[in-house]
């Protein structure tokens, strides 16, 4: 696999989001201003209503902030229509959900070729990429199984396949272990951890610092504003590659 | 066009998980296409018995009809205002080839030994064979000397020959007419039905016999006449009419005592009683259609409704507004064309009922068929755009947190 490798992958300035219902107005990002570099894997830390949600949605280019400036692999987002958003989701944006969200009554193969089809890779071509994200995440011999014949465990490495599938410039994942047992949370940050040692740049939601530490950079954000921006150890020894499958 | 095949597949997978659901939806477009295809069947059938009837009568032919007399209270069949003179006149218009007066008692009941029927019973000449296309299957029709020597011979219709000699040949039989008794001489060869009327149920007569013996006048019904082309048949009407008028010294505020019209005209005229019934039938068509229309655009809200969740998912994997919008088109799509598809079978089948049980011709065309079809693909594309639509514009993080 191969990654987008340039420098500055995220470039938030000065970023805020306003939600108005009726006659409240809330402000969940109030000038938030940070970079991802490539190969950076972020975890992005709060407690809840701090804003990181609406954050990873911005980053994501599933919302548009209210002002400021996002910049991915130095393309303006901020100002693009659905469709062209929907495009650059498809094909720079990899998501990892909590709640897996693979599609219903369709295999592993289907779910994990989906961005693919969506981004008009020719039939040909798909197969053999969809096999190799699959076995990345160990799941060769799932290929056929349906979601609900799967383990949490299983449905969140094939939700991190699809999101590889791609070759994004960035995977972004919102609590990708909420819903796993500890075991099974252990595999799937072990799988993300190597992703990022091959070269992968991650951001990460997450409220636990224990599942935090597993990325190389934690920022900390409350009432919408980053609060903390610091290295962890992670950043300096590398840990040996994780044993997955 | 590889996403095209692929929402295809999506759309036909999310239809088999909810088969039965798919399958009742699609019930309004089937009952409606297939009332559709029914009855545009039936009604090109009746428009082809109308060619038929009116190639087999004979093309270029004018009907006059004389108009009743009252005298005092007393009114009886003959009391009509179109004499032997007027018949002779009318003859010596350039432009008519023959003329065949004719006066007719509809409905008679006749006599074979113990057999009888009531049949309709027709005082002709010579004339009627040729201006009205009748052919003797066997024996021979009713000639000038019958005419001129008052014969009592007859000539019967196959139908009528079948209910009074049942598995006989007719001719050199008897049948009576009130008192009076008639030697059949000839069988008429089939001619159909015209409109309501069976043209097979009739025995014909020489024509005096029926007005001056039976009746007890002069005076005629019809007069049928031929003309050269059909770019004669207005100018003879209305020198007939002029004639007619002269005869009969009308002054000139006062109406025709008499009418003179087209025969292609009063066949159509004929016709049309029954398209009512079609035109009825053509509308419970529409409005099925409408119903079916408007099931597949609830099955259709329900079914996006019930996949916010995935819509989210598709959208945040790439789908851009407008893939969603067609992957929802095509299912609605699919849902009407199937419907159409297994309408246009069932109206082939009530085609065939309706041809069979009601005797009614019907004629299937191949463009009546893809004209039903593509109105359920309308009726797919215009009730599922509304659907389609709002998958489309659903907002991607909202449609990921739906429960």
């Amino acid at each position: 696999m191969s990654y987008d490798a340039g420098p500055g992958v995220i470039e938030l300035a000065d970023v805020t989001k306003v939600f108005r219902s009726g006659e409240v107005s809330v402000e969940a990002l109030r000038g938030v201003s940070f970079a991802v570099e490539a190969k950076e894997f972020v975890a992005i830390m709060g407690p809840s209503g701090s804003g990181k949600t609406t954050l990873l949605g911005i980053l994501g280019c599933l919302d548009r902030p209210t002002s400021g400036s996002y910049r991915l692999v130095g393309q303006e987002m901020s100002t693009l229509d659905e469709t062209k958003r929907a495009r650059i989701r498809g094909q720079r944006i990899g998501f990892v959900f909590q709640a897996y969200n693979l599609i219903p009554r369709t295999t592993a193969y289907k779910n994990v070729e989906l961005p693919l089809v969506y981004a008009g890779v020719p039939g040909g071509e798909r197969r053999g990429r969809v096999l190799q994200a699959l076995a990345s995440v160990g799941l060769a011999e799932r290929v056929g199984h349906l979601p609900n014949q799967l383990s949490g465990g299983e449905q969140q490495r094939v939700g991190i396949a699809r999101a590889l599938v791609v070759e994004p410039s960035v995977i972004l994942a919102d609590e990708p272990t909420g819903n796993l047992d500890s075991a099974s949370a252990e595999e799937v940050l072990s799988i993300l951890g190597r992703l990022n040692e091959e070269g992968a740049t991650i951001v990460m939601v997450t409220h636990s610092s224990e599942v935090a530490e597993h990325a190389s950079r934690i920022v900390r954000f409350a009432d919408g504003l980053v609060v903390a921006d610091e290295r962890t150890q992670r950043s300096i020894v590398a840990e040996p590659l994780g044993a997955v499958g | 066009m590889t996403t095209l095949l692929e929402h295809s597949r999506i759309a036909l997978s999310s239809l088999r998980a909810n088969w039965f659901r798919a399958a009742l939806t699609a019930l309004g477009v089937v009952i409606g296409v297939a009332s559709l295809v029914a009855v545009t069947a039936v009604s090109a059938g009746a428009q082809k018995e109308v060619a038929d009837s009116i190639r087999r009568l004979g093309g270029n032919i004018v009907n006059v009809d004389g108009e009743f007399i009252t005298i005092g209270t007393r009114q009886s069949a003959s009391d009509r205002t179109i004499t032997p003179e007027d018949v002779a006149a009318i003859s010596q218009l350039p432009t008519v080839t023959a003329v065949s007066p004719h006066q007719s008692i509809e409905s008679i009941t006749v006599a074979a030994g113990r057999n009888q029927a009531n049949t309709w019973l027709e005082g002709v000449t010579s004339a009627y064979s040729d201006v009205q296309n009748q052919q003797a299957a066997r024996g021979r029709l009713i000639t000038d000397a019958d005419v001129s020597f008052g014969r009592s011979v007859m000539v019967v219709g196959l139908d009528a020959q079948d209910r009074l000699f049942p598995g006989q040949s007719a001719i050199g039989k008897t049948v009576r007419v009130g008192s009076r008794e008639f030697e059949v001489v000839g069988v008429q060869a089939r001619r159909g039905s015209l409109a309501d009327e069976n043209l097979d149920n009739r025995i014909f007569i020489p024509l005096p016999i029926l007005t001056r013996v039976m009746l007890g006048g002069s005076n005629i019904v019809h007069v049928d006449l031929r003309v050269e082309s059909e770019g004669d048949i207005e100018p003879t009407i209305g020198a007939i009419e002029d004639l007619l008028r002269e005869q009969h010294k009308l002054p000139e505020s006062y109406p025709d005592d008499f009418s003179a019209e087209d025969q292609a005209t009063i066949v159509k005229e004929a016709q049309r009683a029954t398209s009512t019934f079609r035109v009825l039938t053509f509308s419970l068509g529409g409005i099925a259609l409408l119903v079916g229309g408007i099931g597949i655009m609830n099955m259709m809200l329900v079914s996006v409704h019930e996949r916010f969740r995935e819509i989210g998912i598709r959208k945040s994997v790439g789908a851009t507004p407008w893939k969603v919008q067609m992957q929802f088109l095509i299912e609605a799509l699919f849902l009407s064309v199937l419907g159409g598809a297994a309408g246009v079978l069932a109206g082939l089948g009530a085609t065939r009922l309706i041809s069979t049980f009601a005797g009614w011709e019907t004629l299937v065309s191949g463009l009546s068929l893809v004209l039903a079809f593509s109105v359920s693909f309308a009726v797919g594309i215009f009730f599922g755009y509304y659907p389609a639509r709002r998958a489309a514009r659903l907002d991607p993080i909202a449609a990921l947190r739906y429960e």
